[in-house]
């Protein structure tokens, strides 16, 4: 595909997105008005301006990331859009603003490209703990840095300077930092990691120090799921740890050590912590406590059954009686106004988004580039995979953000800037 | 706005959705296609490294004469504790490749069989050295 196919492919998306707009506007038996112009803009900006810089910077990155990430976006402003307009406002504005970081993230290393990321690690390491770190900051404190506390999860820092007040879940942006620390750190330590192992029976298995960073990892992921009560976080982290340790080796020993310590991990928490039960009672039986705990729950799956095949069409549905439908329940408002068939068509785009993810990775010759594509486009898959599998009740619920799709701001930051590198890393295989 | 027109219109704009990525994932496929095909349209003018503990997935590419050895002085350096300094040699020769064993101390192994003379190799044939197997294509 050319880079020009990809730019029509873009102005398609943000068509898609208009013309959705206009959908709920006419069902709602209002005229059409000035929101679906300005949609279209923004759309049409944003992903034209990351196109230029990728165009301008990265000229040989892979040119299947940004319809793909393009179209998710419009559908999922969309259904923000039918939810609540206030926050489909703001969520255009951050959409620019992603969009911007991520054109001067392609600008800062136009250069030097990801060398300063491999160079770096200890100092990503330390950035990517205090960002995890930081919503432990206290409320009431003189700082105007403060941490805060939401839907019983302390994942929130808010800035607070006179007027101006500015709220991030730094998170988010953990992931992707302690993701390049571990490409940098494992592709230096992949052969002694692999190599240095100690015979049992038929097995061989690593010297049991080799296993010290998997066992801080596991802790500093419990730190997070008890402290934090951020139980998708806290996933995410200890499993993109496993994912980069298994396919930096590719020792299965890690992989199953890995999972012993996440089973462990999950008895514990599930009979010491409040917070853990109560996710996995709504996920067993939503409907016997359907008032309280599993109202969440019970109501997404009702927009599923609902939504049928082809769904209500955009605006006419319910969506509204989910709690938290532009968050972490965004995929429940696609199934109930656009049915299965809408559904799954945003599922395989994801499923294709992490594929070219993985391609990019496969393709890398580099062992840190390899690594920090193959965690770029795990954890992206995961992520979705998680809130997909929470929202369907096929998992319990984790409370994570659907990539592209969710509203917030960290969160499409997050996910434009992972774009941006794995556009980076495309581009400098092929340079 | 009369409900039949408003289904009309939700129809098309879930087609609009697959038409869209059915775009980009025919891309992708023409994209996959041409490189697989691509490469492999001369007969086996490169190797790669299948099985390693490190350099899986690595491409060779044979044009002339390639020395594969664990000294760093090696055209392609093996991270195989089991590989000689200089182990091995790829040479192109009327359009194949050929192999000689550098008199390494554990020897190259072509589909499980002991290098001795130099060999020509076909498309398919397995070499292993160490624990580093490689595949022609």
């Amino acid at each position: 595909m050319t880079r020009n196919a990809e730019a029509a492919l873009l102005v398609g998306a943000a068509a898609v997105a208009a013309f959705g707009v206009a959908l709920v506007n006419l069902a709602r038996g209002d005229g059409i008005d000035a929101q679906v112009a300005l949609t279209f803009v923004v759309m049409l900006t944003s992903f034209g301006g990351f196109h230029l810089a990728v165009r301008q910077w990265s000229p040989e990155a892979s040119p299947f990331l940004l319809p793909l990430a393009a179209i998710i976006t419009a559908v999922g402003f969309v259904e923000v859009y039918r939810l609540d307009q206030g926050r489909a406002s703001l969520q255009r504005w951050w959409l620019l603003i992603a969009a911007l970081l991520a054109v001067a993230l392609l600008f800062t290393v136009r250069q030097t490209g990801l060398a300063p990321l491999r160079r770096y690690r200890y100092v990503l390491l330390l950035a990517g703990l205090l960002l995890l770190l930081l919503p432990l900051l206290p409320t009431d404190w003189a700082f105007p840095l403060r941490g805060f506390e939401q839907n019983g999860s302390r994942l929130w820092i808010r800035l607070e300077i006179g007027p101006l007040r500015l709220q991030f879940q730094p998170g988010e942006i953990a992931k992707l930092i302690l993701a390049a620390f571990l490409a940098s750190y494992l592709s230096e330590r992949q052969a002694v990691l692999a190599a240095h192992t100690r015979p049992l029976g038929r097995y061989r298995l690593p010297e049991l120090r080799q296993l010290a960073p998997l066992v801080i990892a596991w802790a500093a992921s419990f730190v997070v799921l008890v402290y934090q009560r951020d139980l998708g976080a806290s996933l995410l982290l200890f499993a993109l740890f496993i994912a980069m340790l298994y396919a930096a080796t590719g020792r299965a020993v890690y992989l199953a050590s890995g999972g012993v310590l996440f089973g462990a991990g999950a008895v514990i928490a599930w009979s010491s912590l409040s917070h853990v039960q109560r996710r996995v009672t709504a996920w067993l039986d939503p409907f016997a406590d359907f008032i309280d705990t599993g109202y969440q729950i019970a109501q997404s799956l009702f927009a599923f059954g609902s939504g049928s095949l082809s769904g209500s069409g955009l605006g006419l549905g319910a969506p509204d009686r989910i709690p938290n439908a532009t968050t972490d329940f965004i995929f429940a408002a696609v199934g109930e106004e656009l049915g299965l068939a809408g559904s799954v068509g945003i599922i395989a785009t994801f499923g294709l988004l992490v594929a070219v993810g993985f391609g990019i990775s496969l393709r890398s010759r580099d062992t840190f580039r390899k690594l920090l594509a193959g965690g770029l486009a795990f954890v992206l898959g995961l992520q979705t995979f998680l809130i997909l599998a929470g929202v369907m009740r096929l998992l319990p619920l984790t409370g994570i953000t659907l990539p592209f799709m969710s509203y917030g701001g960290s969160s499409l930051v997050a996910n434009f800037l992972l774009l941006a590198l794995l556009a980076r890393i495309s581009h400098e295989e092929r340079a | 706005m009369p409900a039949l027109l408003l289904t009309l219109l939700k129809f098309i704009f879930i087609a609009f959705i697959y038409i869209f990525v059915w775009q980009v994932a025919r891309a992708i496929g023409q994209h996959v296609g041409t490189g697989e095909t691509g490469r492999r349209r001369k007969p086996s003018n490169q190797v790669v490294i299948v099985k390693s503990e490190t350099q899986a997935g690595m491409d060779i590419a044979v044009r002339d004469a390639v020395v594969l050895g664990r000294s760093p002085e090696a055209d392609i350096v093996l991270e195989d504790p089991y590989a000689s300094e200089f182990h091995m040699r790829l040479v192109r020769q009327d359009g194949g490749i050929l192999l000689h064993d550098l008199g390494s101390t554990n020897g190259t192994y072509v589909n499980g069989r002991r290098v001795g003379a130099p060999i020509a190799l076909n498309k398919g044939d397995a070499i292993q050295i160490g624990k580093t197997i490689m595949e022609v294509q």
